[in-house]
């Protein structure tokens, strides 16, 4: 406390920034995790470049990504009992296991054979699965059969599969802002597949960084809409969405949102909902469990959870779409 | 710039959410007002807009208990009964009878407009709280004087039933006109259209002029009163002006059936001190642009519909605002930058104008203040339309009379 205190002090103590001090933006995008990524940061050089990001990515790729092989989480996947995991893997299942319980199971993570089922996995799939193939999948389900102890990460049953990319790009931006903070930078924007983390103020204005909430381009939604923009000092923001990623067989239409409970897709009037939180990982976990609520459940969830602030866009019964929003989350948007 | 707005927004944001607990706690907070912290209250004619509040009333089971129900259709009284609790309610043909029971606090007078004035100045004469449906009264001397009567009782509110305003939304965007979103407004384009004959089916042709009043200038204000007089009232309100000069015209140019209020009638209106020129138009021809409600300024428009307002930034002023240093998204597409933002009010989806309208009636009695929607402004409102009346059948220029600046 008395330190922190002190580096206040000595913050506001501090000559004016000297000319090598002054900061510039820095650029870097690319390709990573099945999407694209792109970085600005204000630092006075070109402290942390594009192969330094690469390299993180391909680091937390190999640890949690089921799209490569021999990764560690599909050694777990095809483990009987579990493996020894690394720290990103224990970071992340920590918070899934978290954010498992807080939401009453909304969140699993070892949803995965469900995912894989209804064609939203690393193979395609043919047809819809039968009812029986569900019920047969179910018992497979659920973060409590799930444990972390010591380095071990270990299941309960054989068959059980993790599945994290539903909060891997939330913490891949916060390992990248760490990456960042290492090297005094305090002034970035990292956004990856449309996952933010956000701290301090653009160079030379002064000003906070823009943050635009997508809206959802669907035929349903009734004017088209210029998206809504929020400026945080620090944080993470993230979204989930149901709006662009369907399989379709005959007339059997699924979204790729699966309820772990019931192992069919989400039916609810929700969208998408943003979600504001302190860091990337927290915001991107929440995310999919607030969809899976509903819009009630949901908005009565978030009051009883002001850490997180959300924006939510749904459908109404009438077919066209509205949005509505926390309190704190109206606080942080900006108009011209 | 940004950085004071947005100051601004937030602490409207907090006023804004502060309104809407109220609303949700009102049980709760003013409970002590009697044993059961319920008004009992009476609805003074049960034709659409009555029985549309009664439905209304059954969502606010905490605040009213509707103990009486009156009209002199007895169809009428028999189909409200089946609304909800109100099967527990005592039904009247004579509205004195109903003003003299004492199981009855508050009314809802939903009668048609040339009934207005007299039924209202009775309730109060008894006693009564009262929600008095929009337009306020039949013409300009019945307004001045309810205004009178109305501030000579201080502990009886006195409630218009603008209901649309009373919406989150309608707040919102009151707050984004002071905070200068739209820059100055200079134009104002108001629509209430549809295509359909404005009539209710008659069971008996005998009940035509009783049923189908809003066809008679006797009892009605025609298209003016029922539908135009929401906006009229919310641009007096949101910008705290009045007209200064009405301009109107109209006719029957399609339902040639006998009635004697137009069917398609334009009024323009001139705010002098507001620098604005407003359009008012309604049709019974043609459907296609329903609601239109657009406030246009020097930095953006304002689209509203009943439920659902945008947000339609100038190009000068989307340049500025469009420039974002990230976009989060479930996946990343182009953005509309044609489009619009929507306004977005508070936590929860938002309701029928008329139960924020009917809650706000309840705190206005409870807690003896004035309404926002109150004699005052239903009076300005309601000069306005007679203005407009005027203008439309009498082809004349109105002018608003210093007699009609109330306060």
């Amino acid at each position: 406390m008395l330190l922190g205190l002190l580096v206040v002090l000595a913050g506001w103590l501090l000559p004016p920034t000297p000319a090598s001090e002054v900061r510039r933006a820095f650029h870097l995008s690319g390709y990573a995790q099945g999407t694209t990524y792109a970085i600005t940061y204000y630092a006075p050089d070109s402290l942390v470049t594009s192969q330094d990001i690469t390299t993180q990515l391909a680091e937390i790729d190999a640890s949690m990504s089921l799209y490569q092989p021999g990764s560690l989480i599909n050694q777990f996947n095809q483990s009987a009992r579990g493996i020894v995991a690394d720290q990103h893997l224990r970071v992340v299942v920590r918070k899934a296991l978290q954010v498992y319980q807080a939401t009453g199971g909304r969140f699993d993570a070892t949803v995965e054979p469900l995912v894989q089922a209804w064609g939203f996995g690393t193979r395609p799939v043919a047809a819809p699965p039968s009812a029986a193939t569900i019920r047969a999948i179910l018992p497979h389900i659920g973060s409590d059969k799930i444990h972390l102890k010591g380095d071990s990460l270990v299941k309960d049953l054989p068959a059980m599969h993790l599945d994290l990319n539903g909060i891997a790009q939330g913490y891949s931006v916060d390992v990248l802002a760490t990456l960042l903070e290492r090297h005094h930078i305090q002034d970035y924007l990292v956004e990856l597949g449309g996952e933010i983390r956000v701290r301090g103020h653009k160079w030379p204005s002064g000003e906070l960084m823009r943050i635009g909430i997508e809206q959802p381009d669907t035929s349903a939604f009734a004017a088209a809409a210029m998206q809504q923009v929020i400026c945080l000092p620090a944080g993470g923001v993230t979204t989930s969405g149901n709006y662009r990623k369907f399989r379709q067989w005959g007339g059997v239409r699924s979204a790729h949102l699966i309820d772990p409970k019931t192992g069919y897709a989400f039916q609810n009037e929700l969208i998408s909902v943003t979600v504001v939180a302190t860091d990337a990982l927290t915001a991107d976990a929440y995310d999919n469990a607030l969809m899976g609520m509903g819009l009630a459940s949901a908005l009565t969830f978030l009051k009883q959870n002001p850490a997180l602030q959300a924006y939510l866009i749904y459908q109404r019964p009438d077919g066209t779409a509205a949005a509505t929003a926390t309190a704190g989350l109206q606080q942080l948007l900006s108009h011209p | 710039m940004t950085n004071v707005l947005r100051r601004d927004f937030c602490k409207q944001a907090g006023l804004l959410t502060g309104s809407l607990l109220l609303h949700h706690q009102l049980a709760e907070a003013f409970a002590p007002r009697h044993l059961t912290g319920k008004i009992r209250i009476g609805i003074i004619g049960c034709g659409d807009r009555g029985t549309g509040l009664l439905k209304i009333l059954q969502e606010l089971p905490s605040l009213f208990e509707v103990t009486a129900l009156c009209d002199e259709l007895p169809f009428r009284l028999h189909d409200a009964q089946k609304i909800g609790t109100a099967s527990k309610a005592k039904t009247y043909a004579d509205y004195h009878a109903l003003l003299d029971s004492r199981a009855v606090e508050a009314v809802i007078i939903s009668v048609p407009l040339d009934r207005h004035f007299q039924i209202a100045k009775d309730a109060l004469l008894a006693g009564k709280q009262v929600y008095l449906e929009k337009t306020m009264t039949y013409d300009i001397a019945q307004a001045l004087e309810l205004v009178r009567l109305s501030q000579q009782r201080p502990n009886q509110t006195l409630q218009i039933g603008h209901q649309y305003r009373s919406s989150p939304l309608y707040y919102r965007v009151k707050e984004m006109i002071k905070q200068g979103y739209l820059g100055k407004v200079t134009q104002i384009d108001c629509r209430w259209d549809r295509n359909g004959s404005w009539r209710r089916p008659v069971p008996e042709p005998g009940l035509e002029r009783k049923i189908n009043w809003r066809m008679y200038r006797e009892y009605s204000g025609g298209l003016a009163a029922e539908l135009l007089s929401h906006q009229l009232d919310f641009i007096n309100w949101a910008f705290d002006t009045h007209a200064d000069e009405v301009f109107g015209t109209g006719g029957i140019d399609y339902y040639k059936d006998g009635r004697e209020t137009y069917d398609n009638v334009q009024v323009m209106v001139r705010y002098t001190q507001a620098g604005m020129v407003g359009n008012f138009g309604a049709t019974c021809g043609n459907a296609r642009d329903g609601y239109l409600f657009k406030l246009k300024g020097t930095k953006g428009t304002i689209s509203l519909l009943i439920d659902q307002g945008i947000y339609y930034p100038e190009q000068e002023t989307l340049k500025q605002y469009g420039t974002v240093d990230g976009v989060t998204g479930a996946t990343k597409i182009t953005w509309d930058k044609n489009g619009g933002i929507p306004i977005v009010t508070g936590k929860e989806p938002l309701k029928d104008g008329s139960w924020y309208a009917l809650s706000d009636f309840y705190r206005a009695i409870s807690e003896k203040q004035l309404p926002d929607s109150n004699v005052v402004t239903g009076a300005r409102a309601a000069c306005t339309v007679h203005l407009a009346n005027r203008a439309i059948y009498n082809h004349t220029v109105e002018k608003w009379q210093p007699a009609y600046d109330l306060s």
